[in-house]
């Protein structure tokens, strides 16, 4: 077997993939290499183990920090028990995590429409941070923010207080609303 | 002592049309150990289903070592185009019986069934998932919605609010960045 002559470049492979070829000359051409070619394909092999990788780790609720509407539709489609509370600026909401959750997610309503993009900032007992995320864009004006926990990282946590503040991180930082969980440790199963 | 490891396609597929010559079984495994793997990665980009691919591969190779048995293809030159063209013509008949099955599956709401692909349980998704931390939440969001929620760009685009190209370049980069951290051992040391 020779090294590959002629391989067809990373982004290419990954559009091939990822369905994003802009015809079907494209596709063929691509098809045709791969068939042919033991490296191409290989490399094309790493980058669907990658991708398998993700949607397991999605499957099993192993996912953190900003996720997206359309990420949790597909999740919900896929039997994942999702336990969603939605918070406006400022509410407090008790929450928890029960037996049977796979991810836990905080949806936090403000209003989007003069912001490109938002920071988060989260802060448990004693002011201490607990999460940050910057610079995320925002796409809807009236929509929402998702912040997710794997519900197994929830289970582990005692009772507490988590304060979120939500900020435009555009030029103007503005406050877009705060809000709490309250959240209770779970139980253990007797 | 000659293998067939090195053979070219071409003449592996002659290997095999010879038939009552020595070592004919070992050029059908030569043949099958290449362009299983090849036909799988088909099978996965449109099927996108573990199980389906490996049928795929059954179900082609054994066409294709029939075919050439029977002398029936005609420039065994071109076999790699001959898989291709059989797994493209099988795939769209399994597509024509998953559409049905889907129909099915709405009308009677038959629960969803989801496993990971066996095909890639040897990557480490333990360390996956710290790979997936390290990334920025935008590009985070924009690999799970292509990989897991099957995604295109224009449609990861108008859900975050960004341009097409933008998508593409984030997420060229984060699965670099992904493929870096795997490789780099980065994730084990933190």
């Amino acid at each position: 077997m020779t090294t590959c002559q002629d391989p067809i470049a990373d982004g290419t492979l990954l559009d091939y993939w990822a369905r994003d070829l802009a015809d079907d000359d494209e596709v063929n051409r691509v098809e045709e290499h791969l068939f042919v070619c033991g490296d191409c394909s290989a490399r094309l092999h790493a980058m669907a183990s990658l991708g398998a990788g993700l949607s397991t780790l999605v499957r099993q609720g192993r996912v953190a920090g900003i996720v997206s509407r359309a990420l949790l539709n597909r999740m919900q489609r896929d039997g994942l028990h999702v336990r969603l509370y939605t918070l406006t600026p400022g509410e407090t909401v008790p929450c928890s995590v029960f037996p049977g959750d796979d991810l836990v997610v905080a949806a936090l309503r403000a209003d989007f429409s003069a912001v490109q993009s938002v920071s988060l900032s989260v802060r448990g007992p004693g002011d201490s941070p607990f999460s940050r995320i910057d610079n995320l864009p925002v796409s809807r004006p009236d929509g929402e923010l998702f912040w997710a926990m794997p519900a197994a990282a929830a289970r582990q946590m005692p009772s507490m207080r988590l304060e979120l503040t939500l900020a435009s991180a555009d030029a103007v930082r503005a406050e877009l609303g705060k809000y709490v969980l309250e959240h209770t440790a779970s139980t253990p199963p007797a | 002592m000659h293998t067939f490891v090195d053979s070219s396609d071409g003449d592996l597929a002659r290997a095999v049309t010879a038939r009552g010559a020595p070592r004919t079984g070992e050029a059908e495994s030569e043949l099958y150990r290449r362009f299983a793997p090849r036909i799988r990665l088909y099978g996965l980009r449109y099927l996108r289903n573990e199980d389906a691919a490996l049928d795929l591969v059954q179900q082609v190779m054994l066409v294709t070592i029939e075919k050439l048995r029977r002398g029936a293809v005609r420039d065994v030159d071109q076999i790699a185009s001959f898989v291709l063209g059989v797994s493209r013509t099988m795939v769209k008949d399994q597509k024509r019986l998953e559409w049905r099955r889907e129909k099915l599956r709405e009308t009677f709401m038959l629960p969803d069934t989801v496993a990971a692909p066996a095909g890639d349980a040897a990557l480490d998704v333990d360390r996956l998932e710290q790979c997936l931390a390290r990334l920025a939440d935008r590009e985070r969001i924009v690999v799970l919605l292509t990989f897991y929620a099957e995604r295109t760009a224009g449609d990861v685009a108008k859900e975050l609010g960004i341009k097409e190209g933008n998508v593409r370049v984030i997420r060229h980069r984060a699965v670099e960045r992904l493929r870096m951290c795997m490789t780099s051992g980065e994730a084990a040391q933190s």
